[in-house]
């Protein structure tokens, strides 16, 4: 539980990161540090150079930009989880961020490098597949943009491009009207989604669902968008009966995985049971 | 005159005299010492469950800069002892790794870091061998011995009662039951470690370390060291949890101690989280295969269990873990009620897992939870309610002293009084109706009972066979009272209690007598801490010597008051003749006086107030007892168990201190809540430990453990101050309360609770099989 050894490194721009991660191959960036530094303690993880990217003061911040919320890659969980824009007009975002690990993980943990460890049980990447996700990266050949489908490729391994750095997230927001939540199953150590499911609907005057994105994590290697379920639903009429039986699809667009808390079995049905739980929390009246 | 008049601070809520360093984060434990020179250790532990060691390369690893040595058993071959077995671990494995975590090769460097690297770099070649993992196979010597000279049952007894097959045999009703519990350990807060300063010029050692017995651990050191007794000083300062984990003696502290002695350095070796969980003693991992025969009315005739415990792959000196589990489950089985008859068979067997010792409440929780699960089945197969049952099957008080079939002789207890106070505390009919109505919307919610009873203050435990305690006080020329004591505390309050006890016997103030513990130069000699032994042992000792002093103080008030030794009260500080408050001096004279003054002394007495005091109480165990009630409510589409309530009557004798007695139950009941629900050490097939970070190793946090009420009968013993000992009955009552809950939240859908941990995936099948079945039938 002690790291081998490795150089540190402060960098003041994201520029200065990516040259850092250029001229060192075995280079990490560190922002908070909750993921990072525990697989270093258990040699996991032997990063030569650590570039720490946490003091980059414009990588913080949220903000609406048309049709999109632009959140700064190193703006912390709990600044989301508190932000009034985010609360007002993405809660399953507020939610997610507010159920991230404990209050001290919150403090120092950041949606940057959160969906840049890509830890297939981590919270916020079912809320950037719900809404599109996009990111903003630079890296040696400039900006660029990487969209959230087919961004995850599997545990901890990313699209993102070589010796790149996040600037920000951008999530789509969805029409008016849309209610949205996320809900999960924590593991009793970790904190981490057992299953997480990040869902959102609109239910038109006369009942009919006319927007609906659910998406699970925590249930496999990688995170999904819940294809079956948004496609039982969408332009359906709201009922228990409905909403039970698109529930049943919840495993279906997922790579479902069993570890030592949860088995493949149990873990498909607790997608059936969460999903079942957030739709009833979106698509309840009143 | 042996009456103390007014016990003024036993039985009180004296707030901790230890506290104020421990919240204020000025608590010293072994790791916050520093010597300058230190050299840090890091093992090489074996990542295979049996293998043989072809060859160990620490070329490389000696190169690494800082590193001072790397030993393998050849530099420093040195056994534990294991007389009765002739399976004594090698302090650094020998040819042969038997569990994965065992230590192959121990790093000393000038700093972990650097010992780390340097044992990334030893190269191990390992032949490796089928590994032994399942207990019952291991009985057929399945698929190998661990240990080639011997078959890997290594203990085998059976005890039956005259007349059990007829009792048996001639049972209305029969059912049976087998219950598994899977191996847990007692996580300790700060892990194992130690700190060993060589003194080259006396040649003498001093081990800092966190340990329950110091000076167990002191004539371990010096025969495994080969050096007198006197020229080890063991240390034990600030434990940060012990739980009987730290009551064991372990290859690592051999290492370290050798290491200082021959590099001529401190060495100190603190354990990280893996390998506490590696290779701290592990507990539990027991099966038992019970038959119950029973009559109409519910009352349990004969009880059959035939147990085997798995203790991995060594045995802990004095104490083989399985053995330990066993005897104390079986001997325990008939709890608190009347059951005549029993027939048990113990097989206890080696296997490639780590060693097996003392947990908190050892076989306790185990036995209890059978007994408990034995009348539940009892009343579901008679369709009877759980409580009716066990009225009918409880020792009354008229049975006292009762004998039990498996040879143990109860003195006096509240069973009964203690159930219904519990079955009062939730007003329990009305709960019965609330649970038919929330069954009806679809809550599933139980409640489960465990009336146990907790030998203590044996004269063997985990902390040895030192069936008795010493207490040493020193009345200083001020007044104030050092009190040096042989028990090994590891948060257990020995500051205040042992101080209220004494305090109380010389009429002073509780913060005027400072106890020390843990320091054999300054201790007497002591069995330590472990069994429930401290509080009537160490406690009756503490009197004891209080008595001494107190005689002695009043014998010299007798003298300078002119007043016949019967007439002195001593109390509030004062000696002073009875009637006659005006003739008085205070303590403090007096202590002047024994030292300075001695001209004034009796004719005879001798200088100072110095007392030792031993004691061994009359009887060979004295047995707590109480009720646990859980109340739990199940979500059957996750699994997930949530304690709604929680309810202890405990019967602990005379209290001490109520507060520090809640405490302890307190800490029992969250550690039964995580043996009931969470705790799980899992070997895999290859025999590799897959729980192996607190990531893994489910423990409860505050969430999960729910605002209990507590409330104490005091039923005296016959020992000193009718104190009994009660530092493991909360957490041998807890997990058989818990699953009892659980089996009765879910017995709409038949489930019975048979093997801990319960994980809510079982239950998640548990519910669905029952409802296929219904929607089959």
């Amino acid at each position: 539980m002690i790291p081998s050894a490795f150089a540190y490194e402060r960098v003041q721009t994201v520029e200065q990161a990516v040259r850092a991660l250029q001229a060192n191959p075995g280079a990490k960036l560190l922002a908070g540090g909750h993921s990072l530094i525990p697989l270093m303690k258990m040699r996991l993880a032997t990063p030569t150079r650590l570039v720490d990217i946490s003091g980059i003061r414009e990588l913080r911040g949220v903000w609406k930009k048309d049709d999109r919320l632009v959140i700064g890659a190193l703006t912390t969980h709990r600044e989301i989880a508190t932000d009034r824009v985010v609360r007002t007009h993405l809660p399953a975002l507020a939610e997610a961020a507010s159920r991230v690990g404990d209050l001290q993980v919150r403090n120092r943990g950041t949606i940057g490098g959160n969906l840049a460890h890509a830890d297939p049980s981590s919270d916020l990447p079912a809320v950037a597949l719900a809404f599109d996700a996009v990111f903003d990266v630079l890296g040696p050949e400039g900006m660029q943009t990487v969209p959230i489908d087919g961004y995850f490729l599997g545990p901890l391994v990313t699209a993102l491009p070589e010796n790149s750095v996040i600037t920000a997230v951008s999530l789509k927001l969805p029409p008016s009207g849309t209610r949205s939540t996320y809900v999960k199953y924590p593991h009793p150590a970790s904190g981490y989604a057992v299953v997480g499911v990040a869902a959102a609907a609109r239910v038109e005057p006369d009942g009919v669902i006319d927007f609906v994105r659910v998406a699970v994590t925590g249930a496999g290697d990688v995170p999904y968008r819940a294809q079956a379920v948004e496609d039982a639903l969408l332009g359906q009429h709201v009922s228990d009966d409905l909403i039970r039986e698109a529930a049943a699809h919840a495993a279906d667009d997922g790579s479902i995985s069993g570890d030592l808390f949860a088995s493949e079995a149990y873990r498909r049905h607790l997608c059936s049971v969460y999903v079942e739980r957030a739709l009833r929390k979106v698509l309840s009246r009143g | 005159m042996s009456e103390v008049l007014k016990p003024q601070f036993t039985g009180a809520r004296v707030t901790r005299l230890e506290d104020a360093r421990l919240l204020r984060g000025q608590a010293r434990y072994v790791d916050d010492f520093e010597y300058p020179g230190t050299l840090e250790v890091a093992f090489l532990r074996s990542n295979r469950a049996a293998a043989r060691i072809q060859s160990v390369d620490v070329t490389e690893a000696l190169a690494v800069p800082g590193v001072k040595a790397v030993w393998t058993f050849a530099d420093c071959p040195i056994t534990l002892p294991d007389r009765p077995f002739q399976v004594g671990q090698p302090v650094l494995a020998r040819d042969e790794v038997r569990f994965v975590g065992e230590p192959v090769a121990a790093v000393i460097a000038d700093s972990r870091y650097r010992a780390e690297d340097a044992v990334e770099k030893i190269r191990v070649q390992y032949e490796p061998l089928p590994a032994v993992v399942d207990s019952r196979a291991a009985l057929a010597d399945q698929p190998r011995r661990v240990h080639e000279h011997r078959p890997n049952r290594f203990l085998h007894k059976t005890h039956v009662t005259d007349g059990f097959n007829e009792a048996f045999q001639s049972a209305p009703h029969h059912l049976e039951l087998t219950f598994r519990w899977n191996r847990q350990t007692g996580v300790t807060m700060e892990t194992r470690g130690c700190l060993a300063l060589p003194d080259p010029v006396s040649g003498r050692l001093t081990v800092y370390a966190g340990h329950q017995s110091p000076h167990g651990l002191r004539g371990m050191l010096a025969r495994l060291l080969k050096l007198p007794e006197h020229q080890v000083r063991v240390v034990v300062p600030e434990v940060g949890g012990g739980f009987g984990i730290k009551a064991m003696f372990y290859p690592e502290y051999v290492v370290v101690a050798e290491a200082a002695r021959r590099l001529g350095r401190p060495v100190k070796w603190i354990g990280d989280r893996m390998e506490s969980l590696l290779a701290d003693a592990h507990a539990r991992d027991a099966i038992h295969e019970v038959a119950v025969a029973y009559d109409d009315e519910g009352r349990i005739l004969a009880v059959r269990d035939h147990v085997i415990g798995d203790t991995g792959a060594y045995a802990f000196p004095g104490f083989p873990g399985a053995v330990g589990e066993a005897n104390w489950a079986t001997e325990m089985l008939t709890g608190p009620y009347k059951i005549p008859h029993v027939s048990i068979e113990i097989e206890c067997v080696f296997s490639n897992k780590a060693p097996l010792g003392p947990y908190r409440g050892v076989g306790g929780p185990i036995g209890a939870q059978v007994q408990e699960a034995i009348v539940d089945a009892v009343a579901r197969a008679l369709g009877k309610d759980p409580v009716e049952v066990r009225r009918a099957n409880l020792i009354g008080p008229e049975d006292f002293p009762y004998h039990t079939p498996t040879g143990k002789v109860y003195d006096p207890g509240s069973y009964g009084e203690s159930l219904e106070r519990a079955l009062a505390l939730v007003d329990y009919e009305r709960f019965r109706k609330d649970q038919e109505q929330w069954r009806a919307q679809g809550r599933y919610v139980g409640l489960g009972l465990c009336v146990f009873v907790e030998p203590s203050a044996m004269a063997e435990s985990e902390a040895g066979s030192i069936p008795y305690e010493a207490v040493t006080l020193r009345m200083e020329p001020s007044g104030v009272v050092t009190a040096a004591v042989g028990t090994g505390p590891t948060g257990q309050g020995h500051e205040t209690t042992f101080a209220q006890l004494i305090a109380d016997q010389l009429g002073i103030d509780v913060k005027d007598v400072v106890v020390l513990h843990g320091d054999t130069d300054s201790a007497p000699f002591g069995g330590g801490t472990g069994g429930s032994r401290s509080g009537t042992i160490g406690g009756g000792a503490a009197i004891r010597a209080g008595q001494a002093l107190r005689r002695k103080l009043t014998q010299l008030a007798a003298h300078l008051l002119e007043a016949a030794e019967e007439d002195i009260r001593l109390e509030a500080g004062k000696a002073f003749v009875a009637g006659v408050p005006a003739r008085s001096i205070t303590i403090r004279d007096l202590a002047r006086t024994a030292y300075t003054d001695v001209a004034r002394l009796p004719e005879g007495m001798q200088p100072g107030l110095e007392v030792v005091a031993r004691y061994q109480p009359p009887g060979a165990a004295t047995y707590s007892n109480g009720t646990h009630l859980a109340v739990v409510e199940v979500d059957v589409e996750t699994g997930f168990v949530k304690v709604l309530d929680y309810v202890v009557v405990n019967d602990c004798g005379v209290l001490v201190n109520p507060m520090i007695v809640e405490g302890q139950i307190h800490g029992g009941v969250a550690q039964g809540i995580g043996s009931a629900l969470l705790e799980e050490l899992r070997y895999d097939e290859n025999g590799q430990l897959t729980t192996t970070s607190l990531m893994d190793y489910l423990l409860p946090t505050a969430e999960d453990v729910p605002r209990m009420r507590v409330e104490h009968i005091q039923t005296p013993s016959a020992s000193e101050g009718g104190i009994k000992g009660m530092g493991e009955g909360s957490l041998i009552a807890a997990p058989g309360a818990i699953a009892a809950a659980v089996s009765d939240a879910l017995a709409p859908f038949g489930v019975f609770v048979t093997e801990l941990p319960i994980r809510p995936q079982q239950i998640v099948a548990w519910v669905q099989a029952a409802k296929t079945e219904a929607q089959a039938g």
